[in-house]
């Protein structure tokens, strides 16, 4: 555990301010750590993959000796001390070569682990033509395979990329900044029983070019490979208690859309409202105030007055006649409908 | 953005699918639920790197039509340097993303009440309305601060000539300068307001 700091001064209550769970919050960020076992090329390999997550990344370059299957505790302490919901350690072992395991926290909590082993017919950054894309860019992904939809393997991969790589969520996007793509493929279909297919990392430069047929507007779309080619073997995985999962999709009530009642736009983009107004009480409307328009002296139309003179020995009766009705006879009363 | 190539200019620029591609266009994300050739893509396979790509390549320019078809809203912005120039740049309104990704902390927890919060609540009590710091000081003929630095609650504190109140008149208190007196009960409501500030501080953390 951390230790809770009380901040002595407006600077260190800033920093952990920052901290706090936030309505809306910031881009994840990323901790690259070489575990103990890991080699020259995991280490250019983490190198690569932290490249299209900068600036919102941290990398260890000291060894750890973490183990995330066998115990989680150390990676969520790195996972608190560096504010860092995603952590990505690398292992090398006989039975898990070039292994990358990918973690994501909630809470400071792991949330889900995937293992993700890179084949031997890997190509680095730097075995490319060196081509490389603005910090801080979105990518644009695309994920082939019915998998990515169905697999719940698969849909973990899916989630756990485009939670990594799509950086700053905006609405609005420059269309000068969309320069490359991050492509994963299912290696092939697959049936139920047999073993899982790889999943294809490759990364492409977005390339447009005027197009005769797409007319002004329409470019013809080409790509050229800039790296890293990784295929990517899964592993161990470490699936999120459902709890965990109902928590970590909670939605702020304070961000919903409400959608404004009896509001419309008409044809001409003019805005109308419509009111409702409850009913009028007439009776508590303030005329002009004269002394013959006093209460006291009300006409009182015949139908009442000669209810007031009735004889009043029948209401003493205590006999139920015929014309009483009994109270599971009543009909309740209806709740008017408003419209 | 755009180039010129002999080659390409030729080539079509729609793509067409048997199962239709979905989008995620607030996370400019592309799914393509088309059936995948296993020894297209087999590692043995020569032309597979070419196979990727043609198949990343029509993904893309489906999901670059579909780009171009989102509102565009064009805004003038300095592009930073030293020239001070400005230009034209195009921005794509993007839709709210559409795949759930986990938080990464929980929802920001509201604020507890405080004690007098509550209590209000109950009674129904709504917070007063305050018309400002400064008030008009008659007696020099200045706007002042109720309190603070030259506040005029601290009035008293440099009188030459100040009364002693009749309680204290014959007692042992007598000779206790009235002066420090009003000064003690200000530093003392500091105190009790700290204190509280305090006990809600705890009451905040048991409750959580």
């Amino acid at each position: 555990m951390i230790r809770t700091i009380n901040p002595k001064n407006a600077r260190a209550k800033r920093a952990l301010d920052k901290k706090e769970p936030k309505l809306v919050e910031n881009v994840k960020q990323a901790l690259f750590i070489p575990g103990q076992t890991s080699n020259k090329f995991l280490h250019e390999a983490m190198i690569d993959l932290s490249g299209f997550k900068k600036p919102n990344i941290k990398r260890f370059s000291h060894r750890n000796d973490v183990r995330p299957f066998e115990d989680v505790e150390p990676i969520e302490f790195y996972s608190e001390k560096n504010d860092c919901s995603l952590v990505v350690v690398s292992s090398n072992s006989k039975k898990r070569k070039n292994n990358l395991t990918f973690i994501r926290t909630f809470g400071y909590k792991v949330y889900d682990m995937i293992e993700l082993q890179i084949c031997e017919n890997y190509k680095l950054l730097s075995d490319f033509k060196k081509q490389t894309v603005g910090v801080g860019l979105k990518p644009i992904f695309s994920f082939q395979g019915e998998a990515f939809e169905s697999h719940p393997v698969y849909k973990h991969v899916k989630s756990l990329f485009l939670d990594f790589f799509r950086g700053e969520s905006s609405s609005l996007q420059d269309v000068a900044g969309l320069q490359y793509v991050i492509s994963l493929t299912v290696e092939g279909d697959f049936k139920e029983g047999e073993s899982l297919p790889n999943v294809l990392f490759r990364v492409y430069k977005l390339k447009t070019f005027r197009s005769s047929q797409g007319g002004k507007k329409l470019p013809r779309v080409e790509l050229e490979e800039i790296g890293p080619r990784f295929d990517f073997k899964i592993g161990r995985i470490h699936t999120p208690s459902p709890e965990m999962v109902k928590d970590a999709h909670k939605k702020a009530k304070q961000l919903e859309f409400k959608t404004a009642k009896n509001v419309e736009i008409d044809g001409m983009g003019d805005k109308i409202g419509r009111i409702h107004v409850g009913k009028q009480d007439l009776n508590q409307l303030q005329t002009r105030k004269m002394k013959g328009l006093k209460a006291k002296y009300d006409q009182v139309d015949s139908e009442t007055e000669a209810y007031i003179n009735e004889d009043e020995h029948h209401l003493n009766d205590d006999s139920y006649g015929e014309d009483y009705v009994t109270a599971s006879e009543i009909e309740p009363p209806s709740k008017k409908h408003k419209k | 953005m755009s180039g010129n190539s002999t080659s390409a200019s030729s080539l079509p620029v729609t793509v067409e699918k048997p199962i239709p591609v979905t989008y995620d266009m607030g996370n400019l994300a592309v799914f393509d639920t088309n059936t995948l050739d296993k020894n297209d893509l087999d590692s043995s396979n020569g032309a597979r790197e070419e196979h990727l790509k043609s198949l990343t390549r029509d993904n893309m320019q489906l999901m670059i039509n579909q780009i171009l078809s989102l509102p565009i809203k064009t805004t003038t912005e300095a592009t930073g340097g030293t020239s001070g120039q400005s230009a034209t740049v195009t921005l794509i309104q993007l839709p709210q993303p559409t795949t759930e990704l986990p938080r990464e902390k929980p929802l920001p927890k509201p604020k507890a009440p405080t004690k007098w919060e509550l209590f209000a609540a109950k009674k129904n009590i709504k917070p007063k309305e305050r018309a400002g710091k400064m008030v008009y000081d008659e007696a020099s003929g200045e706007w002042a601060p109720k309190w603070g630095y030259k506040g005029i609650n601290k009035k008293l504190d440099d009188q030459w000539l100040v009364e002693v109140d009749d309680k204290v008149k014959g007692t042992d208190d007598e000779l206790i300068d009235p002066r420090t007196l009003s000064r003690a009960e200000r530093k003392k409501l500091i105190k009790k307001n700290e204190l509280q500030h305090k006990r809600n501080l705890k009451n905040s953390m048991g409750l959580k």
